[in-house]
């Protein structure tokens, strides 16, 4: 389904996170758009066997080793993916780290690692990003969740990373108009390798999964897919006049609170 | 206002030397609690010690040492049942003008250190038999503005750092609560405001876009806080009152 509304054909993409799960899914429907990709990750295999998938797509991509907790590879993947590429259309802010912990119970250490990777390097990937995207009327895509929307229990340096992330894409909605769009995934819980790792450190992993479908209005989880299609959207100009949107993509969740 | 409503609590304002801070600080004392002034600045948290009848502390609320530090002296005096986080840095720059150094510095004195206050605090107001953290947001939590990138971000990740905290710490008997002032007559904005250079025409405009065409005062943060520190607000935790003239009921 290649209508021009969602045609990346002549763009590019930079995905971090793009090594595994719900960004590789968007490199491969993004490549299938005709977008070429720059391919973030910390994980060189991941990347590398995305590189791969982007071209079986039809398209080309380049993968960039970067550890986004760190503010020279965000640069330097920003750069290298221009140098590359010579342009810069959407920038998919979609690499996180989840750690689970109480707030009396977090330490230092995971409060500064989660922040640091959830929510400065979005800032330093759209600072550095901005130039290249105002030439091309480029796309912000972040990827916050329904954690950053809400509380719950265990999930205090997560929680707060992901509602900055929110706050900090309505602000640079309003900053970097009229020229650049900003806007926000709010995923719930999507069904990929880094999901089931956190189910399968449950006591009843099937009992916990079933009790996370029967509490969701669409009854199932989501997958990765899911998530590109919404990202692919707000990529293209299907959604030319969206920004500063928090978009949920959670089986029905956020209407529940 | 119900006089002693504070009376035999203990209570730390973090910020507490200047702007808001200082008046809740005096708001709190008045009503009969123990005060806690902690600042970076000791010199002035002397001051408003003095004047309020409190206790001076230099606090660094981006250190988990003074944290620690001024619950101890809090449950040295008595107890802990307050805790109202008011320390703030505003630094006006968008976001490609902001430095490495400003959006940590802004990260770290308006996310990290209420995290690191209530990682301190909250056990301590559970061991004292219940209490409330009130945090000073921002209408700036919930929309974005041009030129405010770092602080927008820090103000919405407290919003849910706080509601993260009340259900953690509900059943302890710690409610947590933001007030979210838009732009006060006293404190942040003000400063912002004289940077520009033309203080009272920026104050007038910003109060005339107000739909109750009037800035935020002291008296109004200092009413809502105190309701939300005390009993009134028992079965109230997890929210954010906004407190901003009616400007809330413009948007969604």
């Amino acid at each position: 389904m290649t209508d021009a509304g969602t045609s990346l054909a002549g763009r590019v993409a930079l995905i971090t996170g793009a090594g595994s799960g719900q960004g590789r899914a968007a490199a491969e429907l993004f490549a299938a758009h005709g977008g070429r990709i720059g391919v973030i990750d910390i994980d060189d295999a991941g990347a590398a066997e995305t590189v791969r998938l982007v071209a079986a797509a039809g398209s080309e991509a380049l993968a960039v080793h970067a550890d986004v907790s760190r503010r020279a590879d965000v640069d330097r993947m920003v750069a290298a993916t221009v140098e590359r590429f010579g342009r810069l259309d959407v920038l998919y802010n979609n690499a996180a780290v989840q750690m689970s912990g109480r707030l009396v119970e977090c330490t230092d250490a995971e409060w500064d690692r989660t922040i640091a990777t959830n929510l400065s390097a979005i800032f330093w990937a759209c600072r550095a990003a901005a130039p290249h995207l105002r030439k091309t009327g480029g796309s912000i895509i972040n990827t916050a969740s329904v954690l950053g929307l809400i509380g719950s229990e265990g999930y205090a340096a997560y929680g707060a990373a992901k509602a900055g992330l929110v706050a900090l894409t309505r602000q640079l909605a309003t900053e970097l108009a009229p020229a650049v769009r900003a806007n926000v995934i709010a995923p719930g819980s999507i069904d990929t390798p880094r999901f089931r790792k956190v189910a399968d450190a449950m006591p009843d992993p099937e009992g916990f999964l079933s009790g996370l479908r029967q509490n969701l209005p669409l009854r199932r989880l989501g997958a990765a897919e899911d998530i590109a299609r919404v990202a692919l959207f707000l990529a293209s100009d299907a959604s030319a006049y969206t920004s500063g949107a928090v978009v949920p993509c959670d089986g029905g969740l956020a209407a529940l609170r | 206002m119900t006089p002693g409503r504070f009376a035999g609590r203990g209570a730390i304002v973090t910020g507490g030397a200047s702007g808001l801070g200082a008046a809740v600080a005096a708001a709190l004392a008045a009503e009969g609690a123990r005060v806690i002034v902690a600042d970076v600045d000791a010199a002035g948290a002397e001051r408003v010690a003095g004047e309020i009848g409190g206790r001076a502390l230099r606090v660094d609320v981006t250190s988990a040492a003074d944290a620690a530090a001024a619950v101890r002296a809090a449950e040295a005096d008595g107890g802990l049942h307050v805790l109202v986080l008011s320390a703030a840095v505003e630094i006006r720059a968008d976001l490609e003008a902001t430095s490495d150094d400003d959006w940590q510095r802004v990260l770290d004195v308006n996310l990290k250190g209420p995290f690191l206050c209530m990682r301190a605090g909250i056990p301590a107001i559970a061991r004292s038999g219940g209490g409330a953290v009130v945090a000073l947001g921002s209408t700036l939590g919930a929309i974005g503005q041009p030129g405010f990138a770092a602080y927008c971000a820090s103000k919405g990740a407290l919003v849910n750092l706080c509601k993260q905290a009340a259900i953690e710490h509900a059943a302890d008997g710690v409610r947590v609560n933001v007030v979210a002032p838009s732009a006060c007559d006293v404190g942040l904005f003000v400063r912002t405001a004289e940077r520009t250079g033309n203080a009272a025409a920026v104050m007038r405009q910003v109060a005339a876009n107000m739909p109750m065409r009037r800035l935020g005062t002291a008296r109004d943060v200092c009413d809502t806080v105190l309701f939300l520190a005390s009993d009134a607000a028992a079965y109230v935790s997890g929210t954010v009152v906004p407190l901003d003239g009616g400007l809330a009921a413009r948007r969604q």
